[in-house]
């Protein structure tokens, strides 16, 4: 039960507040009994001060009068007047010996014990008054206050135990469903959630931080099924093609020939897709960022396109560079440049002949962006989003030649370097735009 | 020309022994990175072709330690793992070509040769040529039977290269690495192209072509006989 955190600070909690409730008890209690015993001891200063000027004005016959009438009436002092020697005269005090000014005593024969607060005063002829008050009324102020005190305790006891209790048992539950949507994932089903209340406190906020995360795993766990998937696909296919090859190839060297090129260019083609591979899990490793350097996108921009601009122009397509604004960016040179020309080719392959490409090197306030467009088909909005997952490859772009990894290292390095890569309809055509983040 | 091979793969060390000796090289061979580091301290090689992930030893550690001890002989490191900065920190440990595998053998043995026949001292040269064909590296003209030749400024590093490597084929990659710094493999035939322009400018019209293309490994610069 205690291995309940919310629990275990309900009874602390509760325990702290029991603790202060005793304290101010304790405190109020002492406070009292100060205030009051000031007051009492002016009331029996003021009618020892009385009777002593009784006896001045009225003389001993006086004070006894006064002392009759005093112990008829209820809730009165006490008071004893002793004659020269002790010898009781008058009033319930009249046997009690004490010394002069302030003293306190237990009342002879009270079962109770009772104290009494005493103060004696001389008068004149060797006459000694008494005047006392019992702590029977301070004791019952105790009494009260210590009452009321143990009431709140006790309440912030029950209180403490029982809201606790139901607090935890809230939070609990809570906890429990997180755990069991864990649980249950655990046990292999994806699709389960935590379940959200809407109440934006902190456990809600922690599930639905839990919730992103269980999205990101299966959106992980998706597309390495897909990419598994893919990847039988896309090896096996010139595998098979291979071993029909190799088949074919033995056949005719018996019958004396050898065309095994086939063969070799096969096996490249599945060479070249194990490597993208892995070199889109090397660049998503993040590894790279240690080796970024200040490049010249421009530069860059235009080793790329003079590069291709020949190949382009022997299919009748046109290859140009705009450089609105030189762009110097922090990465790697090398990434950068065979994203660059990851695109181009894209663009290169996929627009027919005539097609007009343009790489763009823009800036905007701090901010550099890369952008290849063409003037050709296009890609339909739908298919735009997928267009950079390994693999993918649009209908009509299936049979021409390409390992469908083009895109997905692009998108890869343009992760490594914290940019966005952008798909828009370009009039005709496709624009592919690398936004670079600020830089420092 | 006499190799040193060190490999720890049996089958794929015997095959390329093979293929290096039928290409008229002496070959030694270490299976280990230990008598492979004896070897290189030892005997004087041509090149040493040094595979890179050896059991015992690393074989970056057996170049440090090779480079360590004086012995210059070109190193050509071949290795399994392809990623930028494998390469990168396999030249700095002083390896002067970098081979993934796996690779063609054309692909090695044209790395080989041009490792191998590297002038000792990089003297400073001022005009490439071959036959009549002059190139001037101070003026960056190129002339051919004292005639002006207009290139772009890659076809003038291409054919740089092809000069420098006269007589020894030199692969598409090898081009695409020195001349655009590509140290990947576009779809796109950039280098037949380039390579197709400069040689319509430099051998079009002359009676004998100096620039030939080698069926399944790439390019070679010839003088006539």
């Amino acid at each position: 039960m205690f291995r309940s955190t919310s629990l275990r600070l309900a009874a602390l909690y509760t325990a702290v507040f029991a603790l202060s409730v005793v304290v101010l008890g304790v405190i109020t209690l002492i406070s009292t009994r100060h205030a009051l015993s000031a007051q009492f001891d002016a009331r029996i200063r003021a009618e020892s001060a009385a009777l002593v000027q009784e006896y001045r004005s009225e003389g001993l016959k006086g004070v006894v009068d006064a002392l009759h009438e005093r112990d008829s009436t209820p809730g009165s002092l006490d008071f004893g007047l002793q004659g020269p020697g002790g010898a009781p005269l008058a009033g319930s005090l009249a046997a009690t010996k004490a010394a002069m000014g302030w003293s306190s005593m237990r009342r002879a024969g009270d079962a109770h014990g009772e104290s009494e607060r005493l103060y004696a005063v001389a008068l004149p002829d060797g006459y000694k008054l008494l005047v006392g008050d019992d702590d029977e009324r301070i004791e019952a102020l105790d009494g009260a206050v210590m009452q009321g005190f143990g009431l709140a305790f006790l309440g912030v006891l029950v209180l403490g135990v029982a809201g606790g209790y139901a607090l935890s048992r809230g939070v609990n539950q809570r906890i429990a469903a997180i755990s069991g949507a864990a649980e249950a994932i655990i046990d292999g089903d994806l699709s389960r959630r935590v379940p959200v209340r809407g109440s934006d406190d902190d456990l809600d906020r922690l599930a639905l931080t839990f919730n992103r995360m269980l999205d990101r795993i299966a959106a992980l766990m998706e597309s390495l099924k897909q990419v598994s998937n893919d990847i039988a696909h896309d090896m096996r296919t010139p595998l098979t093609r291979l071993r029909q090859k190799l088949e074919a190839g033995l056949a005719e060297t018996r019958a004396g020939e050898a065309p095994l090129e086939g063969v070799l260019s096969d096996l490249d083609s599945i060479l070249d897709t194990f490597a993208a591979l892995l070199r889109i899990a090397q660049i998503e490793g993040g590894a790279r960022r240690a080796a970024f350097r200040p490049c010249e996108l421009a530069v860059l921009a235009q080793t790329v396109t003079e590069a291709f601009a020949p190949s382009a122009e022997d299919q009748h397509q046109s290859l140009s560079l705009v450089v609105e604004a030189p762009a110097v960016i922090d990465g790697d040179a090398e990434l950068l440049t065979q994203m660059l020309v990851n695109l181009v080719e894209n663009a290169l392959r996929h627009t027919g002949p005539n097609a007009a490409i343009t790489v763009k090197v823009a800036r905007a306030g701090r901010a550099a962006s890369l952008s290849v467009a063409d003037n050709g088909p296009g890609v339909p909005d739908a298919e735009r989003e997928r267009l950079f997952d390994r693999f993918y490859r649009l209908e009509r772009s299936r049979a021409t030649p390409g390992s469908g990894l083009g895109l997905a290292l692009v998108a890869a390095v343009a992760k490594l370097h914290g940019a966005e890569v952008s798909l828009a309809a370009a009039q005709p055509g496709l624009e592919v735009r690398v936004s670079f983040p600020e830089a420092a | 020309m006499k190799l040193l091979l060190v490999e720890d793969d049996k089958e794929a060390a015997g095959y390329l022994k093979r293929a290096l000796s039928e290409a008229g090289h002496a070959v030694d061979y270490a299976a280990a990175g230990r008598d492979g580091l004896m070897l290189a301290a030892g005997e004087t090689y041509d090149v040493i072709i040094l595979d890179r992930m050896l059991p015992e030893i690393d074989g970056l550690a057996i170049l440090r330690t090779v480079r360590a001890s004086g012995v210059q002989t070109p190193v050509l490191l071949l290795t399994a793992l392809g990623g930028i900065d494998d390469r990168v920190e396999g030249l700095e440990a002083g390896g002067d070509d970098y081979l993934v595998k796996p690779f063609a053998f054309a692909e090695l043995l044209a790395r080989v040769n041009a490792l191998a026949r590297r002038p000792p001292t990089q003297e400073m040269r001022t005009e490439l040529t071959a036959a009549d064909l002059k190139l001037d590296l101070m003026k960056r003209t190129v002339t051919r039977g004292g005639r002006r030749i207009e290139l772009q400024p890659r076809e003038f590093q291409l054919l740089e290269y092809l000069l420098r490597h006269a007589g020894r084929v030199v692969t598409r990659t090898m081009l695409l690495e020195s001349v655009w710094d590509f140290h990947f493999d576009p779809k796109t035939n950039i280098v037949e192209t380039h390579m197709s322009r400069l040689r319509g400018k430099v051998d079009r019209g002359h009676g004998c072509e100096l620039i030939h293309t080698v069926r399944g490994a790439g390019y070679i610069l010839r003088e006539p006989d």
